[in-house]
C-alpha cells in the first residue's frame, strides 16, 4: 500500500546533527547554526535558539562569508546544507574566507555521494576532493550517528575549520555500540580485524565494507575493514600497518575514485615507499552518475559489497 | 484583451495537467515537488501552447524560443506541459520517472532528454545562462526570444542578480524572465526570515521592464505574455507572477510540508477531486 509522505515527514526525523547542535548550543553562547534555506535538521533548534539562528535564503555564497565573520568575532558557526551547494557554490569563499584566515567554521554536509537520489546536480561526488584540497581544511566522513555527536562535540576545541560528511544525515544506521570506541580528528578504526586483505572506506559505504567482509568469511577470507572517517588528516600509521600486514588493500567509497579517499592512501604508501601487493580503488568513475537511488547506483557503477567481495577475491587470486 | 476562446483552451490544458502531476505523485513513491510544479503549471501551459515559439516535430530549430527551467526541481511540471504540447509520452513519465536509466529525472538534464534546452537543479543558474543565450541570438541576428523561469526563493541567489546587471546594462531586450512569486520557499514562507519585498521595484532598479500578473488566472497570463515589447525593446522583460505554492489542492496550498512529497490512493483521489472542482467553477472549459 502506497502511503503519504512529503517534505514534513523529513523535517520532523530525528538527525543527530539536529540534537546535537541543540546541546552545544545550550552549553556554549558562541554557537551558532546557520543556513541557506536548507536548515531540514533544524526545526526544533530555531525555536530553541532563535537568535543565534541565520536563514539567508537560497545564498550559500553569502553564507560562507558570514560564518567567516561570526567566526571572525570568537563564534562557531555552524553551517547546515547540502554538500554540493555547500562545497562548490561557495567554493572560493570556503577557501578564502575561512581557511585562508584559518577560521572555526564548521560545515555540517548531507547528501554524501550518490545518496540523494536526484541526480547529478544533488549528487555530491567531488566534495572530498574539493574540501581536502583547501588549506587549513579538516575532512570527516561519517556514517555512524553516535561517532556525528562525538566529533561535533569534540569539534568545540578545535581551533581549525572542518568539514563532515553525512549521507541522508537522518535516521542512519548505528554502526558502533555506544561509548564503546574513541573517535579522534587524524585516526581511523578498525571496525573488523583480518589478515588476507584490508577495505578503507568511509560514512556508509563502511556498512557495504562490513558486509562484503562477512560474505568472504564464508569464503575462508579474512579482510579488515577500516573506517578512515578522517580523511584529512589521514592515519598513517594505521594505512601502512594495513599495507604491510594484509597485503591486499582495496578502497571502497561514494566518491570519484580518482580523489577521494583512494588517493589519500595512495600518496600515504607512495610518499612511505611501502607498497601494497595489489591495489583496487572502487567509487563513482568519470561520469555524471543520473537518476536512480544510491543503493542502484552504487551497483550500476560497481561499488556495491558484492563488487567489493569480488574486488577482494580477484586480488587474492 | 485576452481571446476567451484561446484562454478556455489553456485553462484545459492546466486542468489535463494538474490530472496528470497528481497521478503522477500517486504512482511514484520517491520525491515529486508537487509544491513548486502546482505553482507553476498554469505559466508552463501559458507558455509551452501560447506564449512561446516551439515545435516539438523539430527541436533543433534555430528559430525557436528558447526555455530555461532556471527552478529545476519542479523538472516534472515541465515534462507533463510538453508532453501536453506532443514532445514526449505520459505512459513513458509513469513508468520511468525518477528512475534508474530514465530520461525523466528529478531534475531536467538536457543530455539524457533532447528537448529540454538546459539541464538545471542547483538553483540560481539558469538566468545567466539564458543571458549567454540571449546576446548569442542578438549577434547572429535571430529573431527568437529567451525565456527563464525562476523560483521567487530562488532569486535569494547572488548569481540571479549579477545576471540580470548584465542583461539590464546590455538592453537585451529579447531576453523575458518569469518568476513563480509563491512567497515560500524550501523550509520558510517570505518574510519569515528573508524578506523579498520591495519585489518588483528590485527588477526595475536593475533596469529591467516588469510585467505583473496572476500567474493562476489564464486572461492575466495571456496578457501579460502579449505585453512582452519587442525583442528590439531596451529592457529585458520580466514578468512577475503571484502565484500559490501547491495552488488547485486544498490541502497542499501554502503548506511548507507540501515542498514534496508523494501521495497515498486516497489522497490522490482528495487532490483529483479538488481539481475537478475547480475546473468546474471555471465552466469546465465551455
Ligand atoms: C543552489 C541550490 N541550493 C539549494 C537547493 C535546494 N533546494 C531545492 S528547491 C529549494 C527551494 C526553492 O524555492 P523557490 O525557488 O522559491 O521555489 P519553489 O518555492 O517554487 O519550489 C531549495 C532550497 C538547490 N536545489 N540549489
Amino acid at each position: 500500500m502506497k502511503v503519504t509522505w512529503n517534505f514534513g515527514s523529513f523535517l520532523s526525523a530525528r538527525s543527530v546533527a539536529g540534537d546535537t547542535i541543540i546541546e552545544l548550543a545550550k552549553k556554549y553562547p558562541n554557537v551558532w547554526a546557520i543556513t541557506a534555506d536548507q536548515g531540514g535538521a533544524l526545526k526544533q533548534y530555531k525555536k530553541d535558539f532563535p537568535e543565534r539562528y541565520i536563514d539567508v535564503g537560497i545564498a550559500e555564497q553569502n553564507l560562507a562569508g558570514i560564518a567567516a565573520g561570526l567566526a571572525l568575532e570568537g563564534n562557531i558557526p555552524f553551517i547546515f546544507g547540502m554538500i554540493p551547494f555547500m562545497t562548490m557554490r561557495a567554493c572560493e569563499q570556503n577557501r578564502t574566507a575561512i581557511c585562508y584566515q584559518d577560521l572555526p567554521v564548521r560545515f555540517i554536509g548531507t547528501g554524501g555521494g550518490l545518496t540523494s537520489g536526484a541526480g547529478s546536480t544533488h549528487n555530491a561526488m567531488e566534495d572530498i576532493g574539493i574540501m581536502k584540497s583547501l588549506v587549513n581544511m579538516t575532512v570527516l566522513s561519517i556514517g555512524d550517528p553516535n561517532m556525528v555527536r562525538d566529533i561535533m562535540l569534540l569539534s568545540m576545541t578545535y581551533p581549525h575549520p572542518l568539514y563532515l560528511r553525512l549521507a541522508q544525515g537522518k535516521q542512519d544506521r548505528m554502526l558502533y555500540e555506544p561509548g564503546k570506541y574513541e573517535f579522534k580528528i587524524g585516526m581511523g578504526l578498525t571496525a573488523r580485524d583480518g589478515k588476507d586483505a584490508t577495505i578503507f572506506a568511509h560514512g556508509e559505504m563502511v556498512f557495504e565494507a562490513l558486509e562484503a567482509a562477512d560474505t568472504l568469511v564464508k569464503d575462508g577470507i579474512k579482510v579488515r575493514v577500516i573506517d578512515m572517517y578522517s580523511i584529512k588528516p589521514v592515519d598513517k600509521d594505521l594505512v601502512i600497518k594495513a599495507v604491510k600486514e594484509t597485503g591486499n588493500v582495496l578502497v571502497l567509497e561514494d566518491h570519484l575514485t580518482d580523489c577521494g579517499l583512494a588517493s589519500v592512501i595512495a600518496d600515504v604508501f607512495a610518499d612511505a615507499g611501502v607498497y601494497p601487493k595489489k591495489f583496487k580503488r572502487l567509487g563513482i568513475p568519470q561520469v555524471y552518475a543520473g537518476f536512480g537511488s544510491g543503493e542502484e547506483l552504487r551497483k550500476k557503477y560497481g561499488y556495491d559489497k558484492t563488487a567489493a567481495a569480488s574486488a577482494v577475491k580477484q586480488m587474492l587470486e | 484583451m485576452a481571446d476567451p476562446k484561446e484562454v478556455k483552451r489553456l485553462q484545459t490544458l492546466a486542468y489535463e495537467m494538474r490530472k496528470k502531476l497528481i497521478t503522477l505523485c500517486g504512482h511514484y513513491e520517491g520525491i515529486v515537488h508537487i509544491g513548486g510544479d502546482l505553482s507553476v503549471t498554469d505559466l508552463l501551459i501559458g507558455l509551452y501552447h501560447y506564449g512561446m515559439k516551439v515545435d516539438p516535430k523539430n527541436i533543433k530549430a534555430p528559430t525557436r524560443d528558447r526555455f530555461i527551467l532556471s527552478k529545476g526541481h519542479a523538472a516534472v511540471s515541465m515534462y507533463i506541459a510538453m508532453t501536453l504540447r506532443g514532445y514526449f509520452d505520459f505512459d513513458e513519465i509513469m513508468r520511468t520517472y525518477g528512475r534508474l536509466g530514465s530520461a525523466f529525472g528529478e531534475h531536467p538534464c538536457k543530455i539524457q532528454l533532447p528537448g529540454v534546452e538546459c539541464s538545471t537543479g542547483s538553483l540560481g543558474q539558469g538566468l545567466a545562462i539564458a543571458v549567454g543565450l540571449a546576446f548569442s541570438a542578438r549577434v547572429k541576428k535571430e529573431t527568437h526570444r529567451v525565456f527563464c523561469m525562476m523560483g521567487d526563493g530562488e532569486t535569494c541567489e547572488g548569481e540571479v542578480w549579477e545576471a540580470a546587471n548584465t542583461a539590464g546594462s546590455y538592453k537585451l531586450g529579447n531576453l523575458v524572465g518569469i518568476v513563480d512569486r509563491n512567497k515560500q520557499l524550501m523550509t520558510s514562507f517570505d518574510g519569515d526570515y528573508i524578506n523579498l519585498e520591495p519585489y518588483a521595484d528590485r527588477w526595475r532598479a536593475f533596469n529591467w521592464n516588469v510585467i505583473e500578473l496572476d500567474g493562476h488566472d489564464m486572461n492575466s497570463i495571456v496578457d501579460a505574455i502579449d505585453k512582452i515589447p519587442p525583442i528590439t525593446n531596451p529592457k529585458p522583460t520580466v514578468l512577475i507572477a503571484q502565484t500559490t505554492k501547491g495552488r488547485g489542492v486544498s490541502y497542499m496550498e501554502h503548506q511548507i510540508n507540501w515542498h514534496a512529497g508523494s501521495l497515498s490512493k486516497e489522497d490522490t483521489e482528495k487532490a483529483l477531486a479538488d481539481i475537478e472542482a475547480n475546473y468546474a467553477k471555471l465552466g469546465g472549459g465551455k
